[in-house]
């Protein structure tokens, strides 16, 4: 039984990161936002089998507020900014595709490494899943400082809440659902301000090219 | 002695089969696009068209372009012995593991490069050096994905890590083990000239790989290159349904269990296929630049394989 749970959210896991990955090979937007949409649709079925196997029936609420923000209203919202954005792709990245891979490879390795101790302590069977959110933490933080457009940086910050919710619920089946509620609502909140950003970067360059705010210096 | 019986038995069914995988996958992408397609058998008919036909040799080349049909030819013969298509453990186990195996599939890319060369042709050259730059990317993808499950089961013996996966079945869903699927599926596609490497429904096209380097061939020598072509096709399928779902592949050399072994063996390549065909509809083919992009995607899925099996066994 145990060894059956583990297994789910250890796939559960590399499916999260993989989707994560996704966001440093391909470049429209719609792909971002499908990404996303998946990669929350297998985090929301990772938290239910923690919540099935582990008898937390607070994490099935947690589950469902997780479909809730970010299956439906978080893609419908960066949907909408895609129909107007859609034109800018992710074509000339600080860091190019082959060489973002690799380096993202090395952070999940580094991943690994930094949460052996934490894996050697624990006793849950979930334990193998950490690396893989911690690894899926480190790669859409470089997701975010190496790539231009300010609405892949967006969606490099979402997925980086999704290790962390990730790394919660595989680390202590969960924070409580009250602190769960609050971090969802900062997550939408924060999305909005950033969406609000990114129109009015939209408005005064006429692109979301994150470099041309290097010319506010002058 | 039943063993090598098998050997002979598997290999021969390995290259009957192939051109039959081949012509189902052109089959059913024909359908999906609402084409009504040549027959799954077509591809028999061709090849027997073309060991028929004279072959016709440029004036340049040199005896490499003669051997290089043969040398491929037997380079992926080799391979279907080492190979678990239908049962494990095989008497030619201990001949050759997995990276002979590696190494047999590059031999025949290199010596088929070579040929590309020989007659001096332009298109020939433009090819090869495109199938070195995939194959260079994509050899150590391979040897790495099989690494990955070599490592869970403690040997780089194609059959050993067979039987291992039959024994502890909850292996077939580790990450070492998905990550290595997904890196040996892209790596399937570049090696065997699919769809978003190079288009294999065309010889009129300047993006081409495979048939820009046997464009000069032609009669028995075109047919043997097609042919082995058609049998990697079908060892990588095999690769990818044994290894990684390794269910049905016979441990008893009982008449039963090989029944079993031939029609698992039969499913697994159908619904590969099936994969194949409808990938082939959905997806463009790649800019040559972006090829290295796609190879480093599945470098990275090897890697990560890797890792995991080895942090978690």
């Amino acid at each position: 039984m145990d060894s059956l749970f583990s297994q789910l959210c250890v796939l559960g896991s590399s499916l999260v990161l993989i989707f994560g990955l996704i966001l440093l090979w391909r470049r429209g937007v719609t792909a971002y936002v499908t990404a996303f949409t998946w990669q929350s649709i297998v985090l929301a079925a990772v938290t239910v089998t923690v919540a099935y196997f582990g008898h937390d029936h607070e994490l099935y609420w947690v589950a469902g507020a997780l479909v809730l923000l970010k299956v439906v209203v978080i893609p419908r919202l960066l949907r909408r900014m895609e129909r107007r954005f859609a034109a800018e792709r992710e074509l000339e990245p600080y860091v190019n595709t082959a060489t973002s891979l690799v380096i993202s490879g090395l952070l999940v390795l580094f991943g690994y490494a930094i949460t052996r101790p934490l894996v050697a302590l624990s006793q849950l069977p979930t334990r193998a899943g950490m690396p893989l959110a911690m690894g899926l933490v480190l790669v859409s933080l470089f997701v975010v400082i190496s790539r231009k457009k300010a609405l892949t940086q967006v969606v490099g910050f979402l997925m980086l809440e999704n290790g962390i919710t990730l790394l919660a619920v595989l680390g202590t089946y969960g924070i409580p659902l009250i602190v769960e509620l609050g971090v969802f609502l900062d997550v939408l909140l924060g999305f909005l301000v950033m969406q609000i950003f990114i129109y009015q970067i939209h408005e005064t360059f006429e692109s979301i090219d994150v470099e041309q705010l290097n010319r506010l210096r002058h | 002695m039943t063993g090598y019986v098998l050997e002979l038995a598997q290999a021969v069914l390995a290259l009957l089969l192939a051109p039959g995988v081949v012509g189902l996958v052109r089959w059913m992408k024909a359908r999906l696009q609402n084409r009504r397609g040549a027959p799954a058998w077509q591809p028999y008919r061709e090849l027997g068209k073309l060991f028929r036909k004279e072959v016709v040799v440029s004036g340049n080349a040199s005896w490499l372009f003669h051997a290089a049909p043969f040398v491929v030819f037997a380079s992926v013969v080799a391979v279907t012995f080492l190979v678990p298509i239908l049962a494990v453990p095989l008497p030619f186990d201990g001949i050759g593991d997995l990276l002979v195996v590696v190494y047999l599939l590059l031999l025949g890319t290199f010596f088929l490069s070579l040929a590309g060369l020989d007659p001096g042709s332009p298109f020939g050259g433009m090819g090869a050096s495109r199938e070195m730059t995939v194959a260079a990317l994509a050899e150590p993808t391979v040897a790495l994905a099989i690494f990955a499950l070599a490592l869970g089961a403690g040997s780089t013996n194609l059959g050993q890590i067979v039987a291992r996966t039959m024994t502890d079945p909850g292996a077939a869903l580790s990450p070492g083990h998905l990550f290595a699927f997904g890196a040996l599926f892209i790596v399937t596609l570049a090696e065997t000239g699919r769809l978003p490497v190079d288009n294999p429904a065309t010889h009129l096209e300047l993006t081409m790989i495979h048939e820009a380097m046997i464009l000069e061939y032609s009669g028995r020598y075109l047919a043997l290159l097609e042919w082995a072509a058609a049998v990697k096709l079908l060892i990588f399928f095999s690769l990818l349904g044994n290894l990684f779902v390794p269910w049905g592949v016979s441990l008893a050399l009982t008449p039963a269990t090989l029944a079993v072994a031939v029609a698992s063996l039969l499913v697994k390549i159908v619904i590969l296929a099936a994969a194949v065909a409808v990938l082939e509809t959905r997806i463009a083919k790649l800019r040559l630049f972006r090829v290295p992009e796609l190879l480093s995607v599945s470098f990275v899925l090897a890697l990560l394989a890797v890792t995991s099996s080895f942090l978690l066994r």
